[in-house]
């Protein structure tokens, strides 16, 4: 069987339902992270997929974009959650409703 | 000229005024005896101005100044002293200066003295306004002025509850006819361009049968409450509330005869829709007989003589429809002059009395109170009709304009109804001077009244005996702007007939009353007697339940319709429909709030809804308008 | 200066509060009283030098704010405003000279003279824009003078006020602005002067629509049935001195907007409208009287009251003819006085009692004799007793809509007589009898401040009413204009029958719109 394009996309659309429904259902803050990084990943291969598809680099130059931006929000995020984790010694979702309107 | 016209018009108003300053002050005697001089001076105006229209014929028109100027309307204060007004003019400063003389004895012991003066010359002010304007405004401003005052005056002692009720029931009636009235006017208005009576009168002539018809009604409802013509008529009686000079002012000689006179300036018109005159002098004859049979059992003496009034008002009222008015004003003039004795007269026995005012409790007065007793029984003959006094001239004269006018019905009506004020007159008058002298059981000591206030109402006296005489110089001025039929029976058997036969009817009808209450049996009714409890007497005795089915079925269920507007509808409808409002918009507030959580997990969750959302519309919309084509087929081919 | 003293006026108070607030506040009374006299002065200098025989505006001045849209500031006077202005200005003065104790009484006369301005404003006003701005700032000093001064329930009375007033100008804004579109459609030009829309005639559909979207900003100011549950809680709880200005003169924006706006703009509309409104007008005379009749509460009776006369006002608006609109407006300025002069009276007793249940006083006639002589004068000015100042309005209004509808006007002439009814019951309650409560036996009657404001108003009462030329004259002369402005541009048949055509020469150049979509 060829593997064409479309089941890079399939392989990207799962991807990205994973880490949807691990954005709307995690309770954990880390947990939330990962699920953030499996979503922008399943961008990624999509990204990658039809680059590769069109002949076109200019998916793969934002493959490269979105890996530096992904992990310098995961920096930015472990380190917000690592201060939160000291000061509440918990990092659940539910704890955090201080901006309750 | 003018200048007596002026000073007959204002200076009531100058003693008003006078009487006004000292208001809030204990009572001084110059409060009373400048207004009773100012009365005079204007009584002196109006004699000058009746002799002069008397001898000349000329008649003086005045106009003071604009009152409204808009559009195509202009109203003037404007006055006119023709043969109509100089004898209402007469009428009202003669009974007004012998009342405002009368008042400052009789008022002697009130703490309101300047108030009252006050208020009872503001009165004949507003009544000279009534009758000297020259046009339908003038004439609706001393229309409501003397309302007013006869409000002040009806509440005068304001302390008691049934004097303020008497009064507002009073405006309020009023009001109700001056609606009426207004509407009259503004008929005229519209119809004919002004109000001026001349012009008015004189574009009458043009209009259509169905509009004067329309104009003559509306007059006459304004007519009917100042006159208290059924159904309009209880307030009179309850205006008895007010003091006693009040009564013998206000509600025998000027203000309820101010509807007579509307009719009686309103000749022109009236005379164009005689169907009308019909009506009114229909109601005039059920009125005299419906008030006189319930002055049968009455047991205050001031009612019995406001039933007395509201009767002889009915009396005017038929030779007004009838087309005599000239007789109708004659009987107005002469009826102020026994009915204003009658009430004075009245006064004195009360003052007498204390204030009690059931004949009942009185008896054999007439040995301490002679001047009064000659006085009330010379006027209870004027009023009977008896030659050669006043009343013989103009009651029968009515009598005879039904008859020659062959209205048998209203002749026989008010034939009876002669019969019944004899009766009911010396009814009065018996029970209070004859008989034995009951009075004493209670406890009274009565004596005459102040000398001086007897002789104030002696001129009084003169006139209801002699006015008779003054028939045909009167009907030679009078007929200068009133239509001047003469009515004779051409008969003369059946004349002298009709003649001999009432005045029998009436002196049988005196004899009977006489015989009837100086005998030994009158005790004072307790409620047990046969007669009290029998359902004609009932009847009579509660103003044929009229009273009561306007409290009852007009006054109550105005105050709990208004309750239920106040607290049901404008509460709980109207109110709550914009409160409703506002609470949607906060219960949506409260209820979306709940979005803001706070919590990151719900706000993503929101966020991704959002998005598939947005999403599904932004493809479902593309496609359609990709489509569009055979969307359109498809959609009517369904018909849509 | 007389060029600019319309500016004057509408400026002069505001920059005065703005002075006040460095002024003492023991000083405050003198200061506030000393300016609304020079106002007040100054309005009656404007009517010595106002010409009565001219029917168009005077002393116009123009400033241009917004050129590219045509929003200029453009003031100028008529006889129709002319009179509401001397009211203001005399009420304003009589009331900061009648304040009695009051708590921070300096806010109290700067937020005065803040609201004097911007009523001023409203009647001289010739822009829609301006109109409309000092429209709805007149609502903030009233808002802070019953939320700020008023009984137990301000808070709420206040916000109702705001919002409810506020929401209807909304709607009556977006009917200027497509007002104005209409006008840059019809002309290529934008304006938002009102001289300038009156030139433009509208096809009957556009015409019906504006008068709707304008009714609803007007209505509820005025305020008309089933609008006017906001005015009956404004009262209640409001100082005696917002109630007097708000009945006196805040009420008479709407009615005063009636013949401004919807009667030369939209004339056809306004025939076509007649029917419903007057019997609106029919429903606010009676419905309101039989509930005043129905409260406890003395100034819950006046402020019904109050909507009960304005229900004859707008009947005599609506009658479309020059009777008819000269009464109504002699009767805004006669409800004015009248109104004003019986809320300062209950608050005279208020002042005294601190309640204001009629079942709590009783035989007052005996204690305060000259306290019951000036409220039975109110009293009977506000029933329409020939000879006030009331009845020349009530006479000419009705006199004017007879000619519409005999029977319409039967119905709303039912006004004197539940009018009668409400209030001599209420003064029978009050005033009448014996006096029952033990505090009610020594209260001092009126007293020179309450007489200073007092006594005015009793001689307006009755010398307009003897007299009424001096003020009828110049309103007759402008109504006649409007009149003959309405027939003019009308273009329905209908709307020609109905409005009388007064024969003198009016000059518009017929600017008309196509339909635009």
């Amino acid at each position: 069987m060829e593997i064409g394009l479309n089941h890079y996309l399939v392989l990207s659309t799962i991807l990205f339902a994973i880490g949807l429904v691990g954005v709307m259902r995690r309770k954990n803050l880390l947990m939330l992270f990962f699920a953030t990084e499996i979503l922008l990943n399943a961008v990624n291969i999509s990204f990658a997929a039809i680059s590769h598809y069109y002949g076109d680099l200019t998916g793969q130059m934002f493959v490269f974009f979105v890996i530096a931006i992904a992990a310098s929000e995961v920096a930015v995020g472990l380190g917000l959650l690592i201060v939160w984790h000291k000061k509440h010694n918990n990092i659940d979702l539910d704890n955090m409703s201080t901006m309750r309107g | 000229m003018e200048l007596f016209l002026y000073t007959a018009l204002f200076s009531p108003l100058v003693g008003s005024l006078f009487a006004a300053l000292f208001g809030a002050s204990p009572k001084t005697k110059i409060a009373g005896v400048v207004p009773s001089i100012m009365l005079g001076v204007s009584l002196l105006s109006s004699t000058i101005l009746l002799v002069l229209v008397l001898t000349t014929g000329h008649t003086i028109h005045v106009e003071m100044m604009t009152w409204m100027a808009t559009g195509n309307l202009y109203i003037p204060f404007g006055f006119v002293v023709d043969q109509v007004s100089v004898t209402m003019m007469m009428v009202v400063t003669l009974v007004s200066t012998v009342v405002h003389v009368y008042a400052i004895g009789y008022m002697d012991h009130d703490k309101g003295f300047n108030r009252f003066f006050s208020y009872l010359s503001a009165f004949v002010f507003s009544m000279m306004i009534l009758v000297m304007s020259d046009n339908f405004a003038g004439l609706f401003i001393g229309w409501e002025g003397v309302g007013l005052c006869s409000w002040l005056l009806i509440g005068f002692w304001y302390h008691k509850e049934s004097a303020s009720w008497a009064a507002n029931e009073a405006f309020i009636m009023n009001r109700i006819a001056d609606l009426g009235m207004l509407i009259g006017i503004f008929l005229i208005y519209w119809n004919t361009g002004t109000l001026q009576y001349d012009g008015a009168f004189a574009a009458m002539a043009n209009l259509d049968a169905s509009t004067l018809t329309w104009i003559g009604i509306f007059l006459f409802v304004g007519a009917m409450g100042k006159s208290a013509q059924f159904p309009l008529h209880t307030w009179l009686a309850d205006a008895m509330e007010g003091p006693t000079p009040v009564s013998a002012l206000i509600h025998a000689a000027t203000m309820v005869t101010a509807g007579v006179y509307l009719v009686v300036r309103a000749n022109e018109l009236y005379a164009l829709i005689p169907h009308i005159g019909l009506f009114i002098a229909s109601l005039g004859a059920f009125v005299a007989i419906f008030a006189a049979s319930m002055a049968l059992v009455n047991r205050d003496i001031k009612r019995v003589i406001a039933y007395s009034t509201l009767s002889q008002l009915g009396y005017m009222f038929v030779a007004a429809g009838l087309g005599a008015y000239w007789v109708a004003l004659f009987h107005l003039m002469a009826h102020a002059f026994f009915k204003a004795l009658l009430f004075l007269g009245a006064g004195n026995v009360m003052h007498a009395m204390d204030s009690e005012l059931d004949p009942f409790k009185m008896g054999g007065l007439g040995k301490k109170m002679k001047g009064t007793m000659i006085m009330m029984t010379l006027a209870s003959v004027a009023l009977a009709g008896i030659y050669p006094f006043a009343g013989f001239f103009s009651k029968d004269l009515i009598l005879e304009v039904g008859f020659v006018e062959h209205h048998y019905i209203i002749y026989t009506v008010l034939l009876f109804t002669a019969g019944l004020t004899a009766f009911y007159s010396f009814r009065i008058v018996a029970l209070i001077f004859h008989g034995e002298e009951r009075y004493k059981l209670f406890g009274f000591h009565p004596h005459e009244a102040y000398k001086f206030m007897l002789v104030a109402m002696s001129p009084l006296l003169v006139l209801a005996i002699i006015a008779g005489s003054f028939k045909m110089t009167y009907f030679d001025m009078v007929t200068y702007v009133l239509p001047a039929t003469e009515y004779h029976v051409h008969n003369h058997l059946v004349y002298w007939i009709m003649t001999i036969g009432t005045q029998l009817f009436v002196i049988l009808s005196i004899f009977y009353a006489y015989k009837k209450y100086t005998s030994r049996d009158v005790k004072v009714p307790d409620g047990t007697s046969a007669m009290e409890n029998s359902f004609k007497y009932k009847l009579l005795i509660n103003q044929y339940y009229i009273p009561y089915f306007y409290e009852e079925y007009l006054v109550k269920p105005y105050r709990e319709l208004s309750e239920i507007f106040w607290t049901k509808i404008d509460q709980k409808i109207v109110d709550a429909t914009v409160d409703g409002i506002a609470n949607v918009f906060y219960q949506t507030g409260e209820k979306t709030r709940v979005m803001q959580s706070g919590n990151l997990s719900t706000m993503l969750k929101w966020m991704v809804a959002g998005t598939v959302a947005l999403l599904s519309l932004a493809v479902v919309f593309g496609l359609a308008a990709r489509h569009s084509g055979e969307i359109k087929i498809f959609l009517s081919g369904l018909g849509v | 200066m007389l060029d600019h003293i319309l500016s004057i006026l509408i400026f002069f108070p505001a920059l005065a509060a703005m002075l006040g607030f460095v002024v003492h506040k023991d000083s405050m009374r003198a200061y506030g009283t000393a300016v609304a006299t020079i106002e007040f002065a100054l309005s009656l200098w404007l009517w010595f030098v106002f010409d009565a025989n001219v029917s168009g505006m005077q002393f116009m001045e123009q400033i241009a704010l917004v050129p590219t849209f045509g929003i200029n500031y453009i003031v100028g006077v008529d006889g129709i405003s002319l009179f509401i202005i001397i009211l203001a200005a005399f009420f304003t003065m009589i009331g900061i000279a009648s304040l009695g104790e009051t708590k921070d009484v300096k806010n109290m006369i700067i937020t005065l003279l803040f609201l004097q301005m911007t009523m001023v404003g409203v009647f001289a006003a010739l822009d829609a824009m301006v109109f409309y701005l000092f429209w709805e700032l007149s609502l903030v000093p009233m808002l802070y003078i019953i939320g700020a001064w008023g009984g137990p329930l301000r808070i709420y009375a206040s916000v109702k006020f705001f919002l409810y007033t506020f929401a209807g100008s909304l709607v009556m804004l977006v009917g200027m602005l497509f007002m104005a579109y209409f006008y840059y459609q019809a002309t290529g030009e934008w304006s938002f002067a009102i001289l300038d829309w009156y030139r433009l005639i509208l096809p009957e559909s556009f015409q019906i629509w504006l008068f709707v979207a304008f009714f609803f900003g007007f209505a509820i100011k005025v305020p008309m049935f089933p609008f006017h549950t906001w005015l009956p809680y404004a009262h209640g709880q409001a100082p005696t001195i917002g109630s007097v200005i708000l009945a006196a003169i805040l009420l008479k924006m709407g009615t005063y907007a009636f013949i401004r706006f919807s009667l030369p703009l939209f004339p056809d509309a306004s025939v076509y409208f007649m029917y419903p409104i007057a019997i609106l007008a029919i429903i606010m005379i009676i419905y309101t009287a039989m509930v005043a009749y129905a409260q406890k509460d003395i100034k819950q009776v006046v402020a019904y009251s109050s909507v009960s006369h304005m229900g004859v006002i707008i009947l005599g608006t609506f009658a479309l003819n020059v009777e008819g609109i000269s009464g109504s407006i002699f009767l805004m300025i006669a409800h004015g006085v009248v109104s004003g002069a019986l809320f300062l009276l209950v608050g005279v007793i208020y002042d005294r009692r601190h309640t204001k249940y009629m079942s709590e006083f009783g035989g007052l006639a005996s204690v305060m004799p000259r306290y019951a002589t000036i409220f039975g004068l109110m009293l009977m000015a506000s029933v329409g007793l020939p000879l006030t100042i009331n009845f020349v309005g009530e006479f000419l209004s009705l006199l004017g809509f007879y000619k519409q509808s005999h029977i319409l006007t039967l119905l709303a002439g039912t006004a004197i007589i539940v009018g009668a009814i409400y209030m001599l019951a209420a003064y029978k309650k009050m005033f009448f009898g014996v006096v029952t409560k033990e505090e009610n036996k020594n209260l001092p009657d009126v007293n020179k401040r309450e007489l200073i404001a007092l006594i005015p108003l009793a001689i307006i009462t009755v010398w307009l009413g003897i007299y009424p030329k001096p003020v009828l004259g110049p309103i007759n002369t402008s109504v006649e204009s409007v009149v003959g402005l309405m027939h003019e541009k009308a273009i329905t048949k209908e709307a020609k029958s109905r409005i009388p055509s007064i024969g003198k020469d009016i000059k518009i150049s017929r600017n008309s719109v196509e339909e635009a979509h």
